[in-house]
């Protein structure tokens, strides 16, 4: 194990425990509230692992996080209501259409040899056409005001309070570290190998574009489950979860935290959310503004995420200090 | 019969805007290698010129000349300010005129309200065309539109302009090499897009609702059509315009709007898995 290696371990871990620590302290609303928001840190996880470690973006995430969510609302309202495994159905329904849904346009896109730029539109679009069924579509999805009703979590026993948040902590952690371990060795190795040059890559032997895909929909399962966890802790499903908004937003959570490390997408959700809460109150346009500046920033000013560019004005301000007393 | 002949007209209506608004974002492609997300805003930029033109006492046809000025005008200014800094970083600009698509809505929304906006068609009638009674003014969108089209293809085979934008799209290096200033190339064709889509939104703003965000519409369809059609080539943006409008015309006969887009979509994804290039690549 490396000093690197050591260093994330004891961030990790030194969160998780932070947040396992947190309900003994925290207002009942105030952590689920805390809840919610690390079931968005799984989701920007999610893009973390694809955009992170491929170093292809995808605009349209929020299809999966959306898909995740309206599979659960309409299996426990529509499909199954009432019955005692309508959760796990649920659950089931939403991760696997999220599921479905990325092998289906990975393999197309991503076998055609779709990259770079254009992997992006084409899931932007994807995004724009999910959120447009979502609100055309609304004898199913419910159209503009979603659908209202969503149980809570029951699997045997009705998870909600502070035993939802602890599953949720669990999860988030368990799909942290494993996601982890299995990147550490060859796996990971063949992922960075495929982002810095894929036709050599490809050249050595691997079959890149499965590695692509089977990272493709691995992520876009984590966004699945993170969406349809979500749903039943608000207990309503609404259009702006499977749009281009949320699709951006959760770039910009990646961004704050620093693409690739895993653990900084968690630390990034948990300051943007505190910063919306501050900014949103000034008023309606004052988010999407903040947005807007937020990326023109980004790629002028901290292209790689804002811990590499603290990184960097911190080593420059040592440079300096050292360069005055040699 | 009456059916098939408003359908085609409907079809060469959302086929006319498409060409307009993607034929910006086809030659942004093909020659610079970059998307531009803030592209719709352009198309909403145009629109709410003619609502301030004809606000302000002025016609129609006014708007129809102040609109692309505008629309190149900020172009160029987009241009300089932000593209041209991120040439050899495609995601970065996707990024960046990403925010600035976010912050265009908002300034619009923050100058002009969120409700949807007034415009009036510069003519109401209806006339008889094979039998149907059809809009006048959507007949003159169509030929307009295409009239359009005909002066870009003009000035793309046979302007100094156009031989330049060629150049740099077939290999850049070699047309800089003899002497080309493909920096000045770029600038201009991206206010000429900007200038095209701003063109696009006056023609449609009387058909729809007129608000800040009716921009990313037809961003989304634009892209399908360059993907379709292939990038960096007019044949390629009316081929995938073809494709977009009337496919999208004719299902929305029969299933709801929304499927027809998805199915779109669905055909347009699958036709990158075996044509990458597009259908008429440059």
């Amino acid at each position: 194990m490396t000093q690197r290696d050591k260093t994330w371990l004891f961030i990790t871990l030194a969160i998780m425990m932070a947040l396992t620590l947190y309900p003994a302290f925290g207002s009942f609303s105030g952590i689920s509230g805390l809840r919610d928001i690390l079931l968005f840190a799984l989701f920007a996880v999610s893009l973390d692992l694809f955009w992170g470690r491929t170093g292809i973006l995808s605009f349209g995430h929020a299809t999966f996080f959306g898909a995740g969510a309206y599979g659960m609302a309409v299996m426990t309202i529509h499909l199954a209501p009432g019955a005692a495994w309508s959760s796990l159905a649920g659950l089931a329904f939403g991760v696997g259409l999220a599921g479905v849904i990325a092998l289906a346009v990975g393999y197309f896109v991503i076998f055609g040899g779709v990259r770079g730029a254009y992997f992006t539109i084409v899931t932007l679009a994807l995004t724009l056409i999910a959120q447009q069924i979502a609100i055309g579509w609304s004898s199913v999805t419910g159209g503009d005001a979603g659908l209202i009703g969503v149980p809570p979590l029951t699997l045997g026993i009705p998870i909600t309070g502070k035993l939802f948040y602890y599953v949720v902590v669990g999860l988030l952690f368990a799909v942290v570290l494993a996601l982890w371990a299995g990147l550490r060795g060859q796996r990971g190795l063949v992922l960075r190998a495929i982002e810095d040059d894929e036709r050599k890559a490809q050249t050595l032997g691997y079959n890149t574009p499965l590695h692509l895909l089977a990272v493709f929909v691995l992520s876009g399962l984590i966004a699945g489950l993170a969406g349809a966890l979500y749903v039943t802790g608000t207990g309503f499903v609404a259009p702006d979860m499977i749009a281009l908004l949320l699709s951006t937003e959760v770039i910009m959570w990646v961004a704050v935290g620093g693409r690739g490390s895993l653990i900084g997408a968690v630390v990034g959700t948990m300051i943007v959310w505190r910063l919306q809460q501050e900014v949103s109150t000034l008023s309606a346009s004052a988010w999407p503004l903040f947005i807007g500046a937020f990326f023109l920033a980004m790629v002028f000013f901290f292209p790689d995420g804002l811990p590499a560019a603290a990184q960097k004005l911190w080593a420059r301000g040592k440079g300096m200090k050292e360069g005055r007393t040699a | 019969m009456p059916d098939i002949v408003s359908l085609c007209l409907n079809a060469l209506t959302l086929m006319s805007i498409l060409m307009l608004v993607a034929l910006g974002l086809a030659i942004i492609y093909g020659l610079m290698g970059i998307i531009n997300l803030s592209h719709g805003e352009f198309v909403t930029i145009g629109a709410y010129t003619l609502f301030t033109v004809q606000a302000a006492g002025g016609s129609f046809w006014l708007a129809l000349v102040v609109a692309p000025v505008v629309g190149y005008l900020l172009g160029t200014v987009l241009e300089i300010a932000v593209i041209r800094r991120l040439y050899d970083r495609p995601i970065s600009t996707i990024l960046a005129t990403w925010g600035l698509s976010l912050i265009l809505q908002q300034a619009i929304i923050l100058t002009y309200g969120a409700a949807p906006r007034p415009v009036t068609a510069p003519f109401e009638a209806s006339v008889q065309v094979f039998g149907i009674t059809y809009p006048a003014y959507r007949l003159f969108l169509i030929v307009f539109a295409f009239a359009v089209m005909a002066a870009c293809v003009l000035v793309f085979r046979k302007s100094p302009f156009g031989l330049d934008v060629r150049a740099v799209i077939q290999n850049a290096g070699m047309a800089r090499a003899l002497g080309v200033n493909a920096e000045r190339v770029y600038r201009r064709a991206f206010a000429s897009g900007a200038a095209l889509a701003a063109l696009a939104g006056v023609l449609i703003a009387p058909l729809v609702a007129v608000t800040a965000l009716m921009g990313v519409n037809y961003l989304a369809r634009s892209f399908f059509v360059v993907l379709v059609g292939g990038a960096g080539s007019i044949p390629g943006v009316i081929a995938g315009s073809a494709f977009v409008g009337g496919l999208e015309s004719l299902l929305s006969t029969t299933v709801p709007i929304t499927v027809a887009q998805a199915s779109v979509l669905i055909l347009a994804v699958v036709i990158v898995r075996f044509r990458p290039q597009g259908l008429v690549p440059a």
